[in-house]
C-alpha cells in the first residue's frame, strides 16, 4: 500500500499512543480475574526457574566460573530487558492472522504510521508480571553479589536495560514481519520465542560457533549477556558491551524497516 | 459398541495429527532448540565440576534421561486445558455435554490419537538415535515390558490432572496462568527439567510424595536404570496405579461438582 502519511510531531504520536493504550486497558480492567491470574501464572512460571536454578547449584559450586548469584543476575536481566517486548509489542503475534484474513488492511487506511498503529493496539498486562519476577531476581542477586549501587550504576543500568530490550523487541519484529512474504510466518515467531530461553544464559558456557551465531546472526547475548557485564565486571567491559545501545538502536530501526517494507507490499486479500 | 466409539475416536485423533504435519516440524525444530541449551548448560556445568559422577549420574546419562523426559513432554502435552477453555469461552462446551458419550472419556479418547503419533513420530526415533549416539545407554530388555505400562499410567495421571485444572477455568474462564502454572509445577517437581536424584533431600522427600514423580520420574528411571530389582519396578507401578486411581475419582467428583454451577456462554 502506499498512502502518503502526512507527517505528524512526536507529541501527537505520544499523545494518541495513550489514548489507544488506555482503551485497550480498560477493556482488561473488565475482567480483572483474568488479569490477576496472568501475573500470577507469569510469576509462578519464573518462580520455578529460580528453584531449577537454586537446584543446580546445590551440587554445583559454579557454571564456568560463573557463581550461582551470576548466574540469576542474567536471568533476571533478561527478564526484565523482555518486558517492554511482552507489554508494548504483544500485537506482533496476532500478525499472522491479519495478514492471512485481510484484516490488516485497515491499519493501512488509517492516516497514521502503520507499525505505530498496529503495535500500539494491545498493551499486554503480563508484563507486569514478567517485571516483578525480574526485578525480584535482579534486586536478589544484586545484594548477594554486594554490587556497588549510585545514581551512576542506576543511570547505566536503565540505559542497558533499554538497549537490551531494543534487541529482544527488534528480534520478535523480524520474525513477526516475515509473515508478510510467506504463509508460515507462524514457526518463526514460535521459534523465536523459543530463542529467548537462550537469553538468560552466559554464553560463555556455549561452544565458539553458537556463540559466533549469538553474537552477530541472532543477538540473543545482547538481550542479558554483555549489558549485564558492566556491572558483572566493572573492570574489563569488552568493547561489544559499549557499543550495545549503538547497536540496539541500530537493530531496532533495521527491524523497523523491514516490518514496513513487508506492510507497504501487503496488497489484502481482496475482500 | 463402546469400545468401537473409542476406536474411532482415536483414529480420528490420529488422522487429525498427520494431517497437521507442520505441527510436528514445529516440535522438532522446538526439540533441537531445547537440546542445544540443554547440551550447552550440562557439559559446562560437567566440565566445570570436580567430579565425572555427581549423585550417582554422569553427563550422558543425564543427557540420556533429560532428552527422553522431552520426548514424554512431546507426547503428553496436547493442550487439554486450552481446549477446554476454548470450549467454555466459545460455548462449544454446551455441544459436548450433549454427546452419547461421558466428557472426560471423550475428551481423553479424542486427544489419545495424538499421544500416539507422537509416541511414534518423535519418541522412537529419538530413541534410537539416542541409544546409536551413546553406543547403547539405554538398556533393551525387561525394562520396556515395564516402561509401556508405566508410560500408559504417566499419560492417563498427567490427562486426569489436566483435566482437573481445565474444569478449574470452568468458573476463571482464564486459561493462560493457570496452565502455565501447572506446567512448570509439573516439570519442575517431575524431575523433567532436572532429574530428581540432583534435588537436595528435603525437596527429594516432598517429591516423593507427590504425583509428579510419577509422570517423567517414574518411567524414565524404569527405561534407563540397570539395576532396578523386579519388586522395586512393581513397587512403582503400584505407586503410579494408586495415584491414577486419586486422580480419577477427584477429576470426576469435581468436574459433576462444577458442571452443575457454570454458565456457558452462547452455543
Amino acid at each position: 500500500m502506499s498512502t502518503k502519511i502526512k507527517k505528524r510531531g512526536l507529541a501527537f504520536y505520544i499523545k494518541i499512543y495513550f489514548k489507544i493504550i488506555a482503551q485497550d486497558i480498560k477493556s482488561k480492567m473488565s475482567y480483572r480475574a483474568d488479569f490477576i491470574i496472568s501475573n500470577l501464572g507469569m510469576i509462578i512460571q519464573h518462580g520455578a526457574s529460580f528453584i531449577t536454578f537454586w537446584i543446580l547449584f546445590q551440587n554445583f559450586p559454579s557454571v564456568m566460573g560463573w557463581e550461582y548469584e551470576e548466574m540469576l543476575f542474567f536471568y533476571g536481566f533478561s527478564l526484565i530487558a523482555m518486558t517492554p517486548m511482552q507489554c508494548l509489542f504483544d500485537n506482533n503475534w496476532f500478525l499472522r492472522h491479519k495478514v492471512y484474513s485481510g484484516d490488516f488492511i485497515k491499519y493501512c487506511f488509517r492516516p497514521i504510521n502503520v507499525f505505530f498503529y498496529y503495535i500500539s493496539e494491545i498493551f499486554d498486562l503480563k508484563g507486569i508480571g514478567l517485571f516483578t519476577a525480574g526485578t525480584a531476581i535482579l534486586i536478589y542477586s544484586w545484594s548477594k553479589l554486594e554490587l556497588a549501587f549510585s545514581v551512576l550504576t542506576l543511570g547505566l543500568l536503565v540505559i542497558n536495560l533499554v538497549a537490551a530490550s531494543l534487541f529482544m523487541i527488534a528480534i520478535m519484529n523480524l520474525a513477526a514481519a516475515t509473515c508478510f512474504w510467506t504463509i508460515n510466518g507462524g514457526i518463526t515467531m514460535v521459534f523465536a520465542q523459543q530463542f529467548q530461553s537462550y537469553a538468560r544464559y552466559p554464553i560463555t558456557i556455549f561452544g565458539k560457533f553458537l556463540r559466533f551465531v549469538f553474537t552477530f546472526v541472532i543477538p540473543m547475548a545482547f538481550v542479558s549477556y554483555y549489558p549485564s557485564l558492566t556491572f558483572l565486571s566493572p573492570d574489563e567491559i569488552p568493547l561489544l558491551t559499549w557499543l550495545c545501545p549503538l547497536i540496539g538502536v541500530a537493530f531496532f530501526l533495521l527491524s523497523y524497516f523491514v516490518w514496513m517494507k513487508g506492510a507497504k507490499n501487503y496488497s489484502g486479500t481482496g475482500s | 459398541m463402546k469400545l468401537r466409539r473409542c476406536l474411532s475416536l482415536i483414529r480420528i485423533g490420529i488422522m487429525e495429527n498427520l494431517q497437521w504435519r507442520l505441527s510436528i516440524i514445529i516440535t522438532f525444530l522446538g526439540n533441537i532448540v531445547y537440546l542445544v541449551i540443554i547440551y550447552s548448560l550440562w557439559n559446562a556445568i560437567y566440565a566445570s565440576s570436580p567430579a565425572d559422577t555427581v549423585n550417582g549420574m554422569t553427563f550422558t546419562d543425564t543427557m540420556v534421561y533429560l532428552v527422553l523426559a522431552m520426548t514424554i513432554f512431546n507426547i503428553l502435552n496436547l493442550y487439554i486445558v486450552w481446549e477446554m477453555g476454548r470450549d467454555i469461552q466459545s460455548g462449544q462446551m454446551i455441544i459436548n455435554l450433549i454427546r452419547p458419550m461421558e466428557f472426560r472419556s471423550y475428551m481423553f479418547f479424542s486427544s489419545l490419537g495424538g499421544n500416539i503419533v507422537h509416541f511414534f513420530m518423535v519418541f522412537i526415533p529419538t530413541f534410537i538415535i539416542v541409544n546409536i549416539i551413546t553406543g547403547g545407554a539405554i538398556p533393551i530388555g525387561l525394562n520396556l515390558v515395564f516402561f509401556l505400562p508405566a508410560l500408559i499410567f504417566a499419560l492417563i495421571i498427567y490427562y486426569f490432572i489436566d483435566f482437573l485444572i481445565g474444569t478449574v477455568c470452568l468458573y476463571t474462564e482464564s486459561t493462560w496462568g493457570i496452565n502455565i502454572a501447572k506446567e512448570v509445577t509439573v516439570l519442575l517437581l517431575s524431575g523433567a527439567m532436572i532429574p530428581i536424584a540432583f534435588f537436595p533431600d528435603g525437596l527429594k522427600t516432598v517429591a516423593a510424595y507427590l504425583p509428579f514423580q510419577a509422570i517423567y520420574n517414574v518411567p524414565l528411571r524404569i527405561l534407563t536404570e540397570r539395576d532396578l530389582s523386579v519388586q522395586e519396578r512393581f513397587f512403582m507401578l503400584g505407586v503410579q496405579l494408586i495415584w491414577v486411581a486419586v486422580f480419577y475419582i477427584a477429576s470426576g467428583l469435581f468436574w459433576k461438582k462444577s458442571i452443575k454451577v457454570i454458565t456457558v456462554n452462547g452455543g
